[in-house]
């Protein structure tokens, strides 16, 4: 397990659709397992995973964990949500970098908001009917030694 | 060699609401709306109705029930057409799209003429629906749609951005959305008119923070007729004309974020798209007269203007507060009133920007008219500015 795990009492909003290529995502993400798909051609890692190489479109992939640290690189809250959103607003989103050279969107658990290139970490949401990801920022008491290194 | 495009005329509809709810006992329908526009645009333009060889449209919203609108519009026109009749879709890009089909047609010498044109009617249904569709429409619908990203919101994380790196504000954003109300206000095409003081701006209710209401584009109906011809055509009607001049296009091949970091705000797409522009026209930015952008949100009016050579790389906001992006100012940008206050009929949006600029070019804007207006630029867009199109545009007198 690489992902704290918070348990969420709720049904997901919008639930992602599971493909035969991502169910392994998701359910390594119900374990608190976070991994993606890398080529085995060029080495790259890819996010959303993939069933072929988006960087030289080898279809050799393997699974490979992916690191649970990163950056702010930007974030808002939304006030006006669609219909199924609508009970959670306004929430939290951002844009994170991870230091594995990859870049996402997720929910974003803070409640004011971290200043922009804070250091942050992914977590894993149960949801009563599957998972989903978030970031969150880093407490100062966990930060890892390693976490004080710039990003490689 | 390609024939030279040429903008001959153009009739349109006011932005605002005018689709009627389902159960109005009287119906206003689309092609009633445009068939009307297509009349009048070709009387503007000068052309007969047996000139025109290609019609391309717009799709239409999903909320107009005249399914196959535009092959259905060729029959209701009683317009047989020898080039193509097509009906095109491409997010906030798709009217350029549009506009492009009808280009190609004349630059392949197929027709003489040809119409770009369409309607986006939607206000009718309500916004809980309307973004039900519309959060698909940006990112990704299994990895960034579950998290409850909207449109709007990948836009307020451009803003986010560009205040922290540039050490801008949100006072400097909003300035951009108080010069477009004074611009609409002079344009009888434009939803909202009433001009709004900065104070105004920054009182509104959060939508995407840091971005307000009055910083993000109202839903809108509109409709447009744009009439194109052979530049040989156009040269014959002894009429002021507005000749395309140079074109560029570019995908960067991501869609709201590239999952390699970048600099998201650096608008690569809009950059790229500019210099080819540019190139082909064989102007540079200094040369450009006014400026008609594709921004439904503040932040991306800024945006634009750094990446197409207006500003340098983190003034444009600050250059907007000072007034430089105003009419009268040193580029004036969006003098329509742009997204906000000209009114964002999304599909038919870009078609606004080709009126707005004929107008100009064609010194008949009335009080928003830029004095000696000689070039102008317009863009539009995919996603965060994932894809831009860009145009420049010549008056010929």
């Amino acid at each position: 397990m690489n992902l704290p795990v918070i348990s969420i009492g709720r049904k997901r909003s919008f639930p992602p659709r599971v493909t035969a290529h991502t169910e392994r995502f998701w359910r390594s993400l119900e374990n608190g397992q976070f991994e993606t798909s890398q080529c085995n051609d060029c080495g790259k890692k890819t996010f959303p995973p993939k069933p072929f190489c988006p960087h030289c479109w080898s279809k050799d992939l393997t699974w490979a964990p992916l690191g649970r640290f990163g950056r702010l690189y930007s974030q808002t809250v939304i006030h006006a949500a669609p219909a199924v959103f609508r009970s959670e607003a306004p929430y939290r989103v951002c844009i994170v970098d991870l230091d594995e050279g990859l870049r996402l969107a997720t929910l974003l658990m803070a409640d004011q908001p971290p200043v922009l290139d804070a250091r942050l970490e992914i977590v894993a949401l149960r949801y009563l009917d599957g998972p989903l990801f978030a970031a969150r920022p880093l407490p100062h008491s966990s930060h890892l030694v390693s976490e004080l290194l710039p990003p490689s | 060699m390609p024939k030279a495009v040429a903008i001959l005329g153009a009739a349109a509809l006011p932005v605002g609401k005018w689709q009627t709810p389902s159960d109005s006992p009287t119906q206003l329908l689309e092609h009633e709306v445009l068939a009307s526009l297509v009349v009048d645009a070709t009387r503007d333009g000068g052309v007969e109705r047996t000139d025109i060889g290609s019609l391309a449209f717009s799709l239409p919203r999903p909320y107009t029930q005249q399914k196959y609108f535009g092959t259905f519009m060729a029959n209701y026109l009683r317009l047989p057409c020898g080039a193509c009749v097509s009906e095109t879709m491409g997010n906030g890009m798709t009217a350029g799209l549009a506009f492009e089909a009808a280009c190609n047609e004349i630059r392949l010498g197929r027709t003489k003429v040809a119409l770009a044109l369409g309607i986006n009617f939607e206000t009718a249904t309500s916004a809980a629906e309307h973004m039900m569709r519309s959060m698909r429409t940006t990112g990704d619908v299994d990895f960034h749609v579950p998290f409850g990203f909207t449109p709007i919101s990948w836009y307020a994380m451009d803003a986010a951005r560009y205040i922290h790196e540039f050490k801008s504000s949100r006072e400097e954003l909003a300035s951009v959305a108080v010069k477009n109300r004074r611009h609409a206000s002079l344009n009888p095409l434009a939803q909202f008119r009433k001009p709004i003081t900065l104070e105004e701006v920054l009182s509104q209710a959060p939508i995407v923070e840091p971005l307000g209401l009055y910083e993000v584009p109202p839903r809108s109906d509109g409709a447009v007729c744009l009439v194109l011809a052979d530049e040989d055509v156009a040269r014959a009607s002894g009429r002021p004309y507005v000749r395309i001049r140079g074109r560029g296009f570019y995908h960067e091949g991501a869609h709201q974020i590239n999952e390699i970091p970048n600099d998201m705000i650096a608008l690569l797409a809009a950059r790229t798209a500019g210099r080819s522009a540019y190139e082909e026209a064989g102007v540079t930015p200094e040369d450009i007269d006014l400026a008609e952008v594709y921004a439904p949100c503040t932040i991306i009016e800024v945006l634009v203007s750094e990446a197409l050579g207006f500003a340098p790389r983190g003034k444009g906001a600050a250059m907007a507060k000072a007034g430089e992006t105003t009419l009268g100012g040193r580029i004036p940008i969006c003098t329509s009133g742009g997204l906000q206050s000209r009114g964002h009929p999304a599909y038919v949006t870009p078609f606004y920007s080709f009126v707005e600029v004929m107008d100009q070019l064609r010194n008949r804007a009335g009080q928003r008219q830029v004095q000696n207006a000689r070039l102008a630029v317009t863009s539009a867009e995919l996603g965060n500015y994932n894809a831009a199109l860009v145009h420049v545009f010549e008056a010929v007198q």
